[in-house]
């Protein structure tokens, strides 16, 4: 049945989350642990953190895609050797509270470990997940999902959305798994109105109003590609202290490495997360390194997303604007200035003297 | 996996039947599958390779160097340099390795029937060259003069010192070797000169041939270099590229060369693709 959604009370909704718990369901949600706001397993709705929530510090990522994970364990029998796959938790779990940049960025891991080469793992997981997006009432300073094709309200990918009004919550399910999501708890919710949605709307363009950074076309990509070579890269990459934390931070980076942890009796292939911004990621055995410094390293990172992944991928850039990677770089690398300074080939400007 | 997709990442279990040291440094393994016999819809194209795993230390790519006409097995020549070929060389007879592939592009030797083949390898890039050469002479028939030139840094360093004999007892086909200035010995029969500078010196003329050429970036750079002054056209100049690689399928984004990944769209290119990539490689 097509519905207007639902107009709820903070309590309502968060006794609609207890319900999933009861249900057996893993929830994920913004928690605030040592001053931080980070997306945690819950064990109460009251553990949820959505007051004055900006985004959290690491981006959810992790829970499709672990910070490391075991691929395949091995076990030495003389000289056999015996090969296990790693056993995957079937429990579901519920990603509640996502801002729609991180849900963007879940979709841009979809592109990645989705694609011709299906990785099971990281597929198993996705199939038990289902999203919870929270629209946004106000931008933070390094907020530019706007620029990327993003919005505060953004629906796409999200399987339920929950909307803050000064006065109520709104929530609507976006497909038939967030109609399922909310299956057992809606018949008591009182329904939103078409009023409720035309301010909805008004909220977002306010939003979208306060975020200042201007659009980067997907038009630039190929440009982009042809700036290889110009010296704008090695100015702005000197900078780069290679410490990678963008990386690690951003809901979509995914590159990884893996490594074989064990010990002479057996062992575990993992994967685990890794950064173009390190010196070894490219670096070969015999020592030639095609990105040996750290400008072409730099310049990797910025054209994989913006050049590479949208000419491959149906345009979409490989960024969602959450920005996390501007508020955590220590040298103060802003990827948005960067493009932007890379397609007028000029020197950068403002945000990087 | 409870029933879910096959594990990307889980490598079939192989046995070191064979073991021949080429060099001080270098060895070709012969493996086979540990059940004895490959699996159902096993097969491989000349010039793809896979990730070869000691359980333990990690997975590495090498190219199988053993045409699909020489199936049955799994043949790789490495060089001991690294944590997994340290460990690699360190297994013995009948220990187990894995091995997952194989993966990338291929040579079109379908497409090169009835040319000349010329195969210019300097150090371990001659490994590239193995497959499609063995097949060039398993379908002799196929294929016009063949010329091997093999390049090393010192006599020692010379990788197939026994097959290039075999290679030079074929009709149609001349083997010629060079070390680099400074590593000959006093019976050394062969060439002495960098290979680029070798390979301008025997000027092979074009004639619609195919070049194929492997070796350290530094050879590879000049080699093209002098294939181009030759007259050679790049369609017809054929190159692997060999970035690292971890995943091999794609995802964990450290081969690209620009948009191209190694993994998936190479590793085997011809130097008009190479003209056009980016420095990245």
């Amino acid at each position: 049945m097509k519905t207007n959604g639902w107009r709820l009370t903070e309590t309502e909704w968060r006794s609609w989350l207890e319900g999933l718990l009861r249900a057996g369901k893993s929830v994920i949600a913004p928690v605030e642990e040592n001053a931080l706001r980070l997306f945690s397993p819950v064990t109460s709705a009251a553990d949820v953190v959505v007051e004055n929530y900006s985004n959290t510090q690491w981006s959810p990522k992790e829970f499709l895609f672990p910070r490391s994970e075991p691929l395949l364990f091995y076990r030495f029998r003389g000289d056999e050797t015996e090969l296990e796959d790693p056993g995957l938790d079937d429990k579901e779990q519920v990603l509640f509270g996502l801002r729609p940049c991180d849900v963007a960025g879940l979709g841009r891991l979809d592109d990645i470990f989705l694609g011709e080469s299906a990785d099971p793992f990281y597929e198993h997981r996705r199939k038990q997940t289902t999203v919870v997006s929270l629209a946004c009432d106000k931008a933070e300073a390094a907020c530019f999902c706007t620029a990327v094709g993003g919005s505060p309200a953004a629906t796409e990918g999200s399987d339920v959305q929950l909307v803050p009004r000064a006065e109520a919550w709104l929530l609507q399910a976006l497909t038939p798994r967030g109609e399922e999501l909310i299956a057992g708890s809606a018949s008591a919710w009182t329904p939103a109105s078409a009023e409720d949605w035309r301010q909805a709307e008004e909220q977002r363009l306010g939003v979208e109003k306060t975020i200042e950074r201007s659009p980067l076309s997907k038009d630039w990509a190929p440009r982009l590609e042809e700036t290889f070579a110009q010296p704008l890269w090695e100015k702005l990459g000197q900078r780069c202290l290679g410490c990678g934390i963008c990386a690690y931070v951003c809901p979509s980076c995914s590159c990884f490495d893996m490594n074989d942890e064990g010990n002479a009796l057996c062992g575990t292939r993992c994967r685990s997360w890794d950064s173009c911004a390190f010196t070894r990621f490219t670096q070969h055995a015999s020592g030639h390194n095609p990105r040996a410094t750290r400008p072409p390293r730099y310049r990797q990172r910025v054209l994989h997303k913006f050049s590479y992944f949208p000419l491959e991928h149906g345009e979409r850039f490989m960024c969602v604007g959450c920005g996390r990677c501007l508020k955590l770089c220590p040298v103060g690398l802003d990827i948005h200035q960067t493009v932007r300074a890379a397609v007028s080939k000029g020197t950068p400007g403002e945000g990087h003297q | 996996m409870n029933g879910q997709r096959e594990n990307l990442f889980r490598p079939q279990l192989m046995r070191i039947a064979q073991a021949s040291e080429e060099t001080p440094d270098v060895r070709t393994l012969r493996l086979e599958f540990r059940d004895g016999k490959a699996p159902p819809k096993f097969e491989w194209r000349t010039g793809q390779f896979g990730q070869f795993s000691v359980f333990g230390a990690g997975e590495c790519v090498f190219t199988i160097t053993n045409p699909p006409t020489r199936g049955g097995h799994i043949q790789c020549t490495f060089r001991q340099t690294g944590k997994v070929t340290s460990a690699l060389r360190n297994l013995s007879l009948g220990q187990s390795v894995g091995f997952r592939g194989p993966y990338g592009n291929y040579f079109p030797m379908d497409d090169w029937r009835g040319r000349d083949l010329l195969f210019v390898g300097g150090g371990i890039g001659m490994a590239a060259l193995h497959a499609p050469l063995q097949l060039a002479l398993d379908r002799r028939a196929d294929y016009g003069q063949i010329l091997v030139l093999n390049g090393a840094r010192t006599v020692a360093d010379m990788v197939y010192k026994e097959e290039m004999k075999e290679w030079a007892n074929t009709n149609g086909v001349t083997v010629v070797r060079t070390v680099d200035p400074g590593g000959e010995t006093p019976d050394w029969d062969g060439e002495v000169g960098l290979i680029p500078n070798v390979f301008e010196r025997l000027n092979p003329k074009p004639n619609g041939s195919i070049a194929i050429t492997c070796g350290p970036p530094i050879m590879l750079r000049f080699m093209l270099l002098a294939l181009e002054k030759l007259g050679f056209s790049p369609e017809r100049v054929i190159t692997t590229l060999e970035n690292k690689m971890k995943c091999a399928v794609g995802q964990c984004g450290r081969c690209n060369v620009g948009r191209f990944f190694v993994c998936r769209d190479g590793p085997v290119v011809t130097a008009a693709q190479l003209k056009n990539l980016p420095a990245d490689y």
